[in-house]
């Protein structure tokens, strides 16, 4: 028995030393060395700007009839059913860059923690206009509170305010020091063409901030009466005080994601032409509230309807198809050549389309033009508006004069076949019409600045089309099966179905006092009230 | 790390230097070797007593034994399955003793955890066994597809495509552990040779698995090699050759010939992308083959006005897939030799298999040579040792995923008849003027030439996969025995793709072609110290126990690169990508150390009890929480030793186990590195078994964002610092019983596992910022019943009949779900493969409801559909022997299982489909051909059901979707016309209602005619031994047969499907296949 003991003793012996001696190995062992567990704010930036677009040829533009599916493997026109995509999880990105910032800088005042309060401002708003009610206050604590208050939508429009009037003083602070820092700036510094440095930028982003700021004072067109909001003082300082609060002035100011050939596509382009020839047209609503208008910017989106038998400079040529209308009937009238389908010289020919505006000069122009009609603040509506208007012309490339129109060649039988037409266009001509001239202030005045408000951010802007119609009911929208199961379009979005298991006594709180009870996506928001 | 190692292996060696003076110092003994007369196979466990003492000793697992003894003593040899032999010593030198098998004992000796066997009747928990013999006959080029059928409980989602590897799994969970001859390996099923194989064995619980670790979790697989044997001549030579041809579909798809491609009854063909009408990426919805004069991809050009003039729209393209598919062919070829002295032992062995796929230009060939050695170094010191070398080549194996990558989709499902699949200019490949940078096809835009991607769109598999093993046995004394080992299994693999210029799959619509490589490395080694006791005390009482101590050290590393397009057409290098190559990779190390004991004592007949433990040290888990303990308990009591039964009754045991595993953060299978884009195909999955660093602090993720800038995302996820191992408790109970002088055997095995908590990552509110953290969570528990009947209906002297029916069930629950796993879909108490998908609002009678346009209204959520997993499987074998010839033939299948079949719904969408064509919708269809442009034209087809008829709108419930006012509503019959046949079908009848499918089938799996030549014929030559046999696999195939385009091998075990993801994968036709077999022995 004498061996069993020293065999027992040398096994013994072997456990003590393999479960003693290297701690050290093992917590090497147990790193990830495929990802890094800090990076610096600029490549951070780079992930959530990119995340900041709606792209085009999405649903959003249909929801805001710009274009219409008529093909139905690919989807339909119908409004949604269900929640709403939030973006808290872009705001967590947004946290973890000021904290980055804040490592490298040492300080609270640094290029990404103005812009984070911007981008806070910019996504609480876009979020809160989809489904009301939000956690903002106690939100974007990870662990340490797991079941977030909601605050009321007014509340998050206030503290929103209050992180843009911050970000604008941050920015100005950092313009002053001429800080040329910021890197990762895919919209200014980055972007793949007409790149701005770095100081440059700062002073655009500066006017973004009081551009969204007017659009969001517009959004409470229905509360401007508010004592807490403010929101007529807030616009007039805004408006009137330009040193302290830059606004766009410009086309080249615009916050817009510039496409590129190889690695950021334009979503129509010539390799998905095959795809959509026939299978994505444009929507009443664009097309023909542009057509009667006799705008030439319809010629630059639309291709003629040929099956109507016009001329394809003929106005008459530029008919959309009813967003509303059951799919069916849209297909057979696209196959029939009876509804204008995108134009294929400027969203088939190449990668790079246009880009596609976040915000834009031309909507901040219209917007003052209906700040100025709604009385907010003084100045020339008139003037206003037809800037934002020629805004849009300039967008388009479009003269006083002549104008080349490209349309593809009717019987084209590949896409590159194309006819040109060269067609006067005369702007004095355009804003002397009884439907273009200013109105003045008041409600019909006002329908001009919102139909052409609209139609200027045609393809863009996310979901602002859709918002608008929300709000003021122009344009007029079409509605019907193809619509949703009840033909009805619906007023906001569900919350995700997740708050109902991990944080459902504060959404079911919520939905209480918001809509009594029903998340439903028909029931109005505190805002359109 | 180099430390660490040499520090453990002098451990080691330090521990048998303390011994070894004691072994030196044992007396001189007699020595022997006992073989079974009949195969000359070494028998293991006898008892060997010399006559008339107390002396005795037991043989080892090679059969050999030592003992006191003098010459001309006689001693008895006694154990389970051999009969009792009085043996008398002759000469000193080693006892070469034959014994015959006694056939009325049934005592099989099975193989156990560490490659320890045992007998059955002693173990407390379910283990079934299958000679490897058996299937290497029938053949299917994975061998682990042999065994579908073969085992109560075990499932092989056997996958005919080429390269497609089988899902291997036991009581609802995947086995991942293949163990050879006592070691793990990393196994991706192709790497085993089945021709070297003796048997296999499957341990189906947790307490007969658990010394393996948490790799062993949902069972294992242990596979015994053969090994170095003799005959008369001290040699012998096998050789095996194996042919079977795959021809005869017993799974195709069924499609309509009638209609072209194109959409609402119209198509010309412009540029096939779009420039004429509905030419690009059409479906199979467009005009009727009338004859009717169609611009079409190869009509003639008019040269004055540039553009195709049209040719008669005719369906020649009928059966195009059929007449694409070629007969498949198998081929294996083994030739071994072994030999057996007294001291030692050796077998060599070379198999090679070639695979011709269906598909044209789609092969596999498989080289493997394996040799494995033992070596009496002295009589109580053995050296053994094994190499096992695998090579699997193949330029070309198909890529079946749905898209335009795969020959279904292209052929089956998304173009028409209206091409001819063997017209010269399509086989042809290219447009003229054109070869290299443009074939040539019916359409441009999604769809490609099946010839253009068989021939040249190539993706390659290379993989050299090696394991092995060194091992020293050390007998201490009669009762110790100590072993020390080690192992490497280690593999480098190659996927190569060569996509020529013209191909445009998703996300490559460029069509500049791409090449892409990725390559994985993984090494795995154990070093494993063992001792082991046994021991026999007095009043019957048998002692068997061992403790151990292993070393796992294992790396991986990969690589995924790919050109982003191509400057120069036909050059598959980096150095010829038009942008910027993208790079990813992925490394992992990982090291374990563990601790292990076992121990099982006989209590004389009346009981037997094993107990296990094992402790992991394991760098997955973080450092506060990386060592963990297993214990596993099992009993087994044959009552039939001490109580009287009935006469009928001649064998009955009891047994039940209990065992609790735990397993680190670490996964089987693994990927491309993280971030790798794959637009199209597949995510190749290979054997990984490294961490999965989901308790590794929360990191960025980082990718190109913007004109190839990087950009960087924050973790979504935090994580609980005490999350534990995840935890797994297993009960088992069976019996086994006997009748009539064990020509009847029946088995039944109930088990109940806990899994959970895992580790998982518990949800959390996303207005925190991150969607959750990784901590343990969830219970779930898997209840089933395994079945199995053996019995001999008729054995007689020239003709015998064995019978084996298996039968098997199981399902998990949610025993244990937080409230914020929970949604409408998943609640605790539910099975956890519930399905859900869209389904039409229907009227309390069942009828459809419409809306004002006659379209279905779909509910708004996803609705309950049924279950994935099967209710039961079953399988039945049989061998009839008549003298020299048997007939062995199995039927297996199962029952229930809910699927969604994607060919047919893709078919159905598409217009290709041959219901499409059929009923009420082919009338719609024509008439819709004929009238379609007649003003006035407001369709045909009036969709079944009722619409409301007072003007209330449906109210649904915002959770789950269901209409909530029924009662408000007021119907009327349909009556509104559909304007296109083509939207409706594409609406509706591609819907779960219409697709899907329960995987209830049956087949005739295999039958094997085998002729044994007599013996007497051979007497005089020097072969000792030839079989000829007949084979055919999967020859009957029982399914509905609108359905049978599926075959439901693929998904018939536990499928990953549950909640909204319901979707098999496409999938290749599948064959009989029939051959012939040889097998010679020398």
């Amino acid at each position: 028995m004498k061996n069993l003991k020293s065999i027992t003793t040398a096994i013994i012996l072997v456990c003590a030393l393999m479960f003693s001696s290297c701690s050290k190995e093992f917590d090497e062992y147990s790193l990830n060395s495929n990802q890094p567990i800090s990076v610096s704010p600029d490549l951070i930036l780079r992930g959530v700007l990119n995340s900041l677009p709606v792209f085009p040829n999405s649903d959003e533009e249909r929801w805001s009839q710009y274009t219409c599916r008529n093909y139905t493997y690919y989807g339909d026109n119908r409004y949604w059913t269900g929640a709403a995509n939030l973006s808290y999880g872009t705001l967590n990105n947004i946290v973890a860059m000021e904290t980055e910032a804040k490592k490298r800088t040492g300080s609270d005042l640094n290029v990404y923690s103005a812009l984070s309060k911007y981008l806070r401002a910019y996504l609480f708003i876009n979020m809160t206009l989809k489904v009301g009610d939000l956690p903002m206050t106690e939100a974007l604590k990870k662990l340490a509170n797991q079941k977030p208050k909601y605050d009321n939508q007014k509340q998050i429009f206030i503290q929103s305010f209050q992180l843009l009037e911050e970000a604008n003083s941050q920015l100005a602070s950092l313009i002053s020091k001429s800080d040329v820092s910021l890197q990762g700036d895919i919209f200014y510094v980055e972007r793949s063409s007409g790149a701005k440095s770095p100081l440059e930028a700062l002073k655009s982003w500066q006017k973004v901030v009081n551009t969204f700021r007017l659009r969001s004072l517009i959004q409470l067109s229905n509360k401007s009466a508010d004592g807490e909001l403010k929101v007529k003082q807030q616009f007039n300082d805004i408006v009137s005080n330009p040193s302290k609060y830059p606004i766009m002035t410009s086309n080249s100011d615009n916050l817009e994601f510039v496409y590129n050939a190889v690695n950021n596509k334009y979503p129509d382009n010539k390799e998905s032409f095959g795809f959509d020839a026939l299978r994505f047209n444009l929507s009443a609503t664009w097309v023909n509230n542009l057509a009667s208008l006799n705008d030439i910017r319809v010629m630059k989106v639309a291709e003629p309807a040929r099956g109507l038998g016009f001329s394809d400079t003929s106005f008459k040529s530029f008919v959309g198809a009813p967003s509303g209308i059951d799919l069916s009937t849209m297909a057979a009238g696209v196959q029939a050549g009876k509804f204008s389908l995108y134009n294929r010289k400027r969203y088939y020919d190449g990668f790079t389309a246009e880009n596609t505006a976040l915000l834009s000069y031309a909507e901040m122009c219209l917007n003052i033009a209906e700040g100025i009609n709604r009385g907010w603040t003084s100045g020339s509506a008139e003037d206003w508006y037809t800037k934002g208007v020629k805004a849009s012309f300039s967008f388009y490339g479009i003269n006083d004069g002549d104008n080349t129109i490209t349309f593809q060649r009717q019987g084209a039988s590949i896409l590159a076949d194309y006819v040109n037409y060269t067609y006067k266009f005369n702007f004095n001509n355009y804003f002397s019409q009884p439907s273009v001239k200013y109105a003045g202030d008041g409600v019909n005045g006002l329908n001009q600045i919102l139909i052409q408000k609209y139609v200027a951010m045609g393809r863009n802007s996310g979901l602002e089309g859709y918002y608008q119609w929300r709000r003021t009911g122009v344009p007029a929208f079409s509605q019907g099966t193809g619509s949703s199961a009840s033909g009805k379009i619906p007023f906001r979005f569900q919350y995700p179905s997740s708050e109902l298991s991990t944080n459902g006594e504060n959404v079911k709180a919520a939905i209480q006092s918001q809509f009594g009870g029903a998340d439903d996506i028909f029931a109005k928001l505190w805002l359109n009230n | 790390m180099k430390m660490l190692t040499s520090k453990w292996v002098f451990t080691l060696l330090l521990m048998l230097g303390m011994a070894m003076p004691y072994l030196a110092g044992a007396q001189r003994t007699i020595s022997g070797k006992i073989m079974a007369a009949e195969n000359g196979q070494a028998i293991s466990g006898a008892s060997i007593l010399i006559k008339g003492t107390k002396t005795g000793t037991m043989s080892t697992p090679e059969g050999l034994f030592s003992i006191n003894a003098k010459e001309g003593d006689v001693i008895v040899i006694s154990g389970v399955g051999i009969k009792t032999l009085d043996y008398k010593i002759t000469g000193t030198g080693l006892q070469v003793i034959t014994v015959d098998a006694n056939t009325k004992d049934l005592n099989e000796v099975v193989v156990t955890g560490l490659g320890i066997k045992k007998e059955t009747k002693r173990l407390g928990y379910a283990v079934q066994e299958i000679k490897g013999s058996d299937l290497v006959k029938a053949r299917e080029p994975n061998p682990i597809n042999s065994l579908v059928g073969k085992v109560a409980g075990l499932q092989v989602n056997v996958n005919q495509e080429l390269l497609g590897a089988p899902a291997v799994s036991l009581r609802g969970s995947n086995i991942s552990l293949y163990v050879v001859d006592g070691m793990p390996i990393n196994s991706d099923t192709w790497n085993l040779s089945p021709d070297d194989i003796e048997s296999y064995t499957i341990l189906k619980g947790l307490a007969a698995t658990a010394i393996y670790g948490s790799r062993a979790q949902n069972g294992a697989i242990i596979i015994t090699t053969k090994r170095g044997s003799k005959n008369k001549k001290g040699y012998s030579v096998e050789f095996n050759s194996s042919t079977q041809v795959n021809k005869g579909f017993i799974a195709l798809p069924r499609t309509q010939d009638l209609y072209g491609g194109g959409d609402y009854s119209e198509y010309a063909f412009g540029d096939g992308k779009g420039g004429g009408i509905n030419d690009g990426d059409y479906d199979v919805w467009g005009p009727k083959f009338n004859g009717q004069l169609v611009p079409q991809y190869d009509s003639p050009i008019d040269p004055i006005t540039g553009k195709r003039t049209g040719t008669p729209f005719v369906a020649r393209g009928k059966d195009n897939l059929k007449r694409f598919l070629q007969a498949g062919l198998l081929t294996t070829n083994n030739l071994s030799f072994s030999s057996t002295t007294d001291r030692s032992s050796i077998r060599m062995s070379m198999s090679q298999s070639y695979q011709k796929g269906i598909v044209p230009n789609t092969k596999l060939n498989t080289a493997n040579f394996n040799v494995s050695a033992s070596y009496d170094l002295t009589k109580n010191l053995k050296l053994e040792g094994s190499l096992n070398y695998n090579h699997q080549f193949t330029p070309n194996f198909p890529d079946v995923n749905y898209g335009p990558n795969s020959i279904i989709y292209n052929i089956t499902i998304w173009t028409g008849a209206d091409w001819d699949v063997q017209s010269p200019d399509i086989k042809g490949v290219w447009q003229p003027g054109r070869v290299g940078t443009q074939s040539i096809f019916a359409e441009y835009q999604r769809y490609h030439n099946p010839w253009f991607m068989s021939n040249y769109w190539l993706r390659g598999h290379y993989k050299n996969d090696v394991y092995g093993t060194l091992g020293m046995t050390y007998k201490i004394n009669k009762d110790f025995e100590a072993v020390v080992r080690t192992n490497v299994s280690t593999f480098d693999v190659l996927r190569s793709e060569k996509m020529p210029y013209s191909a445009h799959p998703y996300g490559r619509e460029g069509g500049r072609g791409d090449y892409r490589e990725d390559r994985r490395g993984l090494f795995d080694n154990n070093v494993e110290g063992i001792l082991k006791f046994k021991k026999s005390l007095p009043g019957g009482i048998n002692i068997d126990a061992i403790a151990g101590g292993n070393l796992r050290n294992f790396s991986y590393n990969s690589t995924y690169v790919t050109t982003d397009y191509l400057n120069v057409p036909g050059l598959y290098s980096f150095g010829n990508s038009l942008n910027p190559v993208k790079a990813y990779s992925y490394t992992a190390n990982m090291l374990v150390l563990s601790n292990y004991y076992s121990a099982s004592i006989d209590f004389n007949k009346y009981f037997s009890l094993t107990g296990s433990a094992r402790i992991d040290k394991h760098s997955a888990q973080p450092s506060n929480n990386n060592s963990y303990f297993y214990p596993s308990v099992s009993g087994a009591t044959v009552i039939s030793d001490y109580v009287k039964m009935p006469s009928f009754v001649s064998f009955l045991k009891l047994r039940g186990s209990f065992a609790l595993a735990k397993s680190p953060s670490t996964t089987p299978y693994i990927g491309v590195p993280p971030g790798t884009p794959l637009p199209y195909g597949s995510n190749y999955v290979s054997t990984y078994g490294g961490p999965t660093y989901a308790l590794a602090s929360p990191a960025y993720s980082i990718g190109s964002v913007y004109n190839n800038l990087t950009g960087a995302y924050a973790p979504s996820s935090a994580l609980d610092s005490n999350t534990q191992v995840s935890k797994t408790s297993s009960r088992e109970a069976g019996l086994d019983i006997k009748f009539l002088k064990n020509r009847l055997g029946f088995s039944a095995t109930a088990f109940s596992n806990i899994l959970g908590p895992s580790i998982r990552n518990y949800p959390i509110s996303q207005t925190t910022g991150i969607s959750g953290y990784t901590t343990n969570a969830i219970k779930t528990q898997v209840t089933g019943l395994e079945l199995s009947l053996q019995g001999t209906p008729i054995q007689q002297k020239d003709l015998s009949w064995n019978v084996l029916v298996n039968w098997s069930t199981f399902k998990e629950v949610y025993k244990d779900l937080p409230s914020n796993f929970e949604s409408y879909q998943f609640k605790q108490g539910d099975r956890v493969d519930k399905l859900y998908g869209t389904l039409i609002a229907r009227t309390p009678d069942g009828k459809m409801i419409n809306d004002a346009n006659g379209y279905p209204i779909m509910l708004p959520k996803a609705q309950y559909l049924g279950n994935a997993d099967v209710k039961f499987s079953w399988s039945i074998y049989n061998r009839v022997t008549y003298k020299s010839l048997s007939v062995g033939f199995q039927f297996d299948g199962m029952v229930g299982g809910y699927i969604q079949d994607y060919v047919k719904r893709k078919g159905v969408e598409g217009g290709r489909d041959i219901s499409t064509v059929q009923g009420k919708i082919g009338e719609a269809r024509e008439y819709e051909f004929l009238n379609f442009k007649t003003p006035g034209y407001a369709g045909y087809y009036v969709g079944d059901g009722v619409q409301i008829s007072n003007g209330v709108g449906a109210k649904f419930d915002p959770v789950t979707g269901v209409i909530t006012n029924m009662n408000d509503l007021q119907f009327k019959q349909n009556a509104s016309k559909v304007n296109w046949i083509q939207d409706y079908v594409s609406y509706v009848f591609n819907k779960p209602e219409y697709t899907s499918i329960a995987k209830t089938y049956g087949k005739l799996r295999e039958v094997v005619i085998t002729y044994s030549l007599p013996q007497k014929m051979l007497d005089k030559s020097f072969i000792s031994k030839i079989d000829i046999s007949l084979v055919g696999r999967n020859l009957l195939y029982f399914f509905p047969k609108e359905f049978k385009d599926l075959d439901v091998d693929q998904y018939s075990g536990r499928t990953i499907y549950s909640g909204n993801n319901r979707e098999n994968g496409l999938q290749t036709p599948t064959t009989r296949s029939y051959g012939l077999n040889i097998n010679l022995t020398f």
